[in-house]
């Protein structure tokens, strides 16, 4: 029987981090559609390399931000 | 007492140079109830992400203050019953 290959996921560099980011604010929009898709979903935190932490106060932010019209619940690209 | 940061976006038919007036005009609530107001800053008009009451634009202005819970709510009641204002958003900053 074939040992199954384990892949170890390649570390991301913690995005926040290259950007010398302390507190995520929900009225920075220019750092939230880092962790935006086009579409206007929130990436996954595999995708954006953040501690889970660090994710949750994303969410937050990017739905502050939606609520007051900063950032798009969706975006029409199709 | 609490910090409060309030975000108000106005109407855009509302002239950008009587924001101020019109946002210092509801800020009086607070100092009348014996808080403080911190900060205010005015971000201009913006394209809004989204159309808010058909409205394409609108003027943004962030306040930071300090005042009671219950001034704080009365505050943003007042904001949600005018008309020249889109929209509002009160947070409790370092909570």
């Amino acid at each position: 029987m074939a040992k199954p290959v384990l892949r170890k996921p390649k570390k991301k560099a913690n995005p926040l981090k290259a950007a010398k980011v302390e507190n995520i604010d929900y009225k920075d929009a220019a750092l939230l559609r880092k962790f935006i898709s086009d579409r206007g979903k929130i990436r996954a935190r595999r995708v954006t390399g953040v501690s889970v932490q660090e994710q949750r106060l994303i969410a937050t932010a990017v739905k502050n931000a939606r609520e007051m019209a900063l950032l798009p619940y969706s975006s029409s690209s199709r | 007492m609490r910090q409060y940061e309030l975000m108000v976006i106005f109407d855009p038919e509302l002239d950008e140079r009587s924001v101020p007036e019109t946002l210092d005009k509801f800020l009086t609530v607070i100092t009348k109830d014996g808080g403080t107001i911190d900060n205010i800053d005015h971000w201009g008009r913006r394209r809004l992400s989204y159309e808010i009451k058909k409205k394409a634009e609108g003027t943004y202005a962030v306040a930071t203050f300090t005042c009671e819970p219950a001034t704080s709510k009365e505050l943003d009641r007042q904001l949600g019953l005018n008309e020249q204002v889109l929209r509002t958003k009160l947070l409790r900053t370092n909570a």
